[in-house]
């Protein structure tokens, strides 16, 4: 019969109303198949699966036990439950072996199911009847012989008879088969998107941040999630461009416009804050008359403070102004970049463009 | 008496692990599940040297002090190792500058406009995402924050806040770091530009970080990258 490795959560056995039992219990099951990938729950708090190739990979079951527990511990603690573990053969006889937290040796199960209590099997009727006639041990009822457990108890008793002689490993009724579909559900059953692999990612991680996006896609509409893409050109919001989640595999970017040197490109480190829709400012020296750029290049006087809106904020230093090469031809479209450093440390990049100066970004 | 009073044979007990054998089988991941690693030159600025999942911290510092900087950096080793983020109200985020403190953007999921469903993007997005920025509105009601620091405890997540007022995140987190002082390099009155920045963070919580401590930081060095400054 197969050795089966069985996990045993009893915290896990009851689902509360937030279902946060079941999440632990997927999490527990997926920590466990990066190891062993053939596990399977049983049934809520109790998964096993197969002994041997584990316990050949990591050098004993011992070792095997040992790394579980050392995996396992954290999410457990934080769940506050026990970790049960045990190990023998047959899937009956493995989830005792869990109870009691021990490692049966190869072909001894029998005797270590022998002593165990009549009540084990859960059959009550059963359990009544064998102690009433002193059978009080699962050895003593499997020395009755077969036929008259078939003829006494039925074929549910008879198959609980085949199970304490070790011929059947595994006992009706142990397995409850609502768990899959409860971990389903918990996987909502999202059809994947059209390009949910942007990165090539499949991994937990991947999906579970595909998944949520998703969700908030759907309650705040799709252009309110999204991801970045690369794109290039001069200014910082020109170098990357923020698009909806799942439209970001349309790759425009050739290889001439990466290759650019982009002349006048403000150098690292860029802005923090970008200003999707920049607001005009005023940029005016001592005396209070408006600083420009004039048309070989150059700031008209010192910029000694700039006015966004009501407020006010004292310039203490600067770099630039930078000309944009673009379309030098147009006069309208005359451009030049300006960083601005205020007495209180607070960066700022200015645009010069349609005769007029603008709030692009924030150095935060 | 009992008619099985004859003793089973005894089983067999486990026999102890040894200890060579214990120390090489013992996985990475057991540590890993409970904390989150920051990049090496940020370490001293946390308790432990690494987010503890499903804690809240907060980035206090007015416009300019480079507190949304900071968050891009805490987040910046996480992404790279296949965290993903989320930066949900930050309503124009440079990306650039994310991806120039090291940001993998490829793994991050921006919330740009929530507007009034602030916290219930955040509270949805903390079940996707391992490391959540979050840049809240003025006035956060007490219950919405109660609420998404439960969520980030039940999803073992790690929440950044980017406040700008000092009360502005009505509960106490963990972990606060204030950015109290900035100063620019490399610009002077026509020439050059910005190059490094050196900031002050005094870093003050519960546990382990309950006496404030100041720290100055580069962020960014002259190179682009993270350093602590003397």
């Amino acid at each position: 019969m197969e050795r089966l490795v069985a996990l045993w959560c009893p915290g896990f056995s009851n689902e509360g109303p937030r279902g946060e039992e079941v999440r632990a219990f997927a999490e527990l099951l997926d920590s466990v198949r990066e190891r062993c990938p053939f596990v399977e729950p049983v049934r809520r708090g109790v998964a096993v699966f197969p002994a041997r190739a584990p316990s050949r990979f990591f050098g004993g079951e011992d070792a095997v036990i040992a790394m579980l527990r050392d995996d396992l511990g954290a999410l457990c603690e934080n769940q506050e439950t026990a970790l049960h573990v045990g190990i023998s053969e047959g899937l009956f006889s493995a989830l005792c072996a869990a109870r009691r937290d021990v490692i049966i040796p190869p072909g001894e199960f029998l005797a270590f199911l022998r002593p165990l209590p009549i009540t084990t099997l859960r059959r009550s009727e059963l359990a009544v009847l064998c102690q009433r006639l002193g059978l009080h041990t699962l050895g003593r009822f499997a020395d009755l012989p077969y036929e008259r457990v078939l003829e006494r108890f039925g074929s549910d008793g008879a198959h609980c008879h085949q199970v304490v002689n070790g011929r059947e490993g595994e006992l009706l009724g142990i397995r409850d088969p609502s768990i899959h579909q409860r971990l389903r559900s918990l996987e909502e059953a999202i059809p994947p998107p059209a390009q949910p692999t942007f990165f090539g990612g499949t991994s937990f991680a991947d999906e579970r941040a595909t998944r949520a996006a998703l969700r908030l896609q759907r309650r705040f509409g799709s252009a309110s999630v999204q991801v970045a893409r690369e794109a290039y050109g001069h200014d910082p919001n020109e170098q990357a461009v923020l698009v909806p989640f799942g439209s970001q595999g349309e790759e425009r970017v050739t290889v001439a416009q990466r290759m650019a040197p982009w002349p006048g490109r403000i150098p690292s480190p860029s802005p923090t804050v970008v200003l999707s829709a920049p607001p005009p400012v005023c940029l005016v020296d001592k005396a209070g008359t408006p600083v420009w750029v004039s048309v070989d290049g150059l700031l008209t006087g010192e910029p000694e403070r700039v006015v966004l809106g009501d407020k006010a904020k004292t310039i203490v230093a600067w770099a630039g102004p930078w000309p944009l090469a673009t379309r030098w031809w147009e006069k309208r479209r005359f451009r030049a970049r300006l960083q601005v450093l205020s007495d209180k440390g607070e960066g700022a990049l200015l645009g010069f463009e349609h005769g007029q100066w603008w709030l692009l970004g924030r150095y935060d | 008496m009992f008619a099985f009073s004859t003793s089973p044979r005894p089983l067999a007990s486990r026999p102890p692990i040894p200890q060579q054998l214990k120390e090489r089988a013992k996985p990475v991941l057991s540590a890993s599940s409970r904390t989150i690693e920051i990049d090496p030159a940020l370490r001293s600025l946390l308790p432990n040297g690494s987010f503890q999942r499903g804690t809240t911290t907060t980035l206090f510092g007015p416009e300019g002090s480079g507190a949304t900087s900071l968050g891009i950096s805490l987040m910046a080793h996480a992404s790279s190792t296949g965290h993903w983020c989320g930066v949900v109200g930050a309503r124009d985020p440079g990306v650039t500058a994310m991806k120039e403190l090291g940001l993998d953007v490829r793994r991050v999921i921006f919330v740009p406009h929530p507007q009034a469903g602030w916290a219930d993007a955040a509270a949805e997005l903390l079940d996707g995402v391992d490391i959540l920025l979050l840049c809240p509105p003025r006035n956060v009601p007490h219950a919405a924050a109660r609420r998404l620091m439960a969520r980030a405890k039940e999803r073992r997540s790690v929440l950044l806040i980017r406040t700008v007022t000092p009360k502005q995140w009505p509960i106490v987190p963990e972990l606060t770091l204030s950015l109290t002082s900035a100063s620019w390099q490399g610009v002077g009155h026509g020439d050059g530009h910005l190059t490094a920045r050196r900031v002050a963070v005094t870093v003050h919580g519960r546990r382990g970080a309950s006496r404030p401590v100041e720290q100055w930081l580069w962020l960014p060095t002259r190179q682009g990258t993270v350093r602590e400054a003397g």
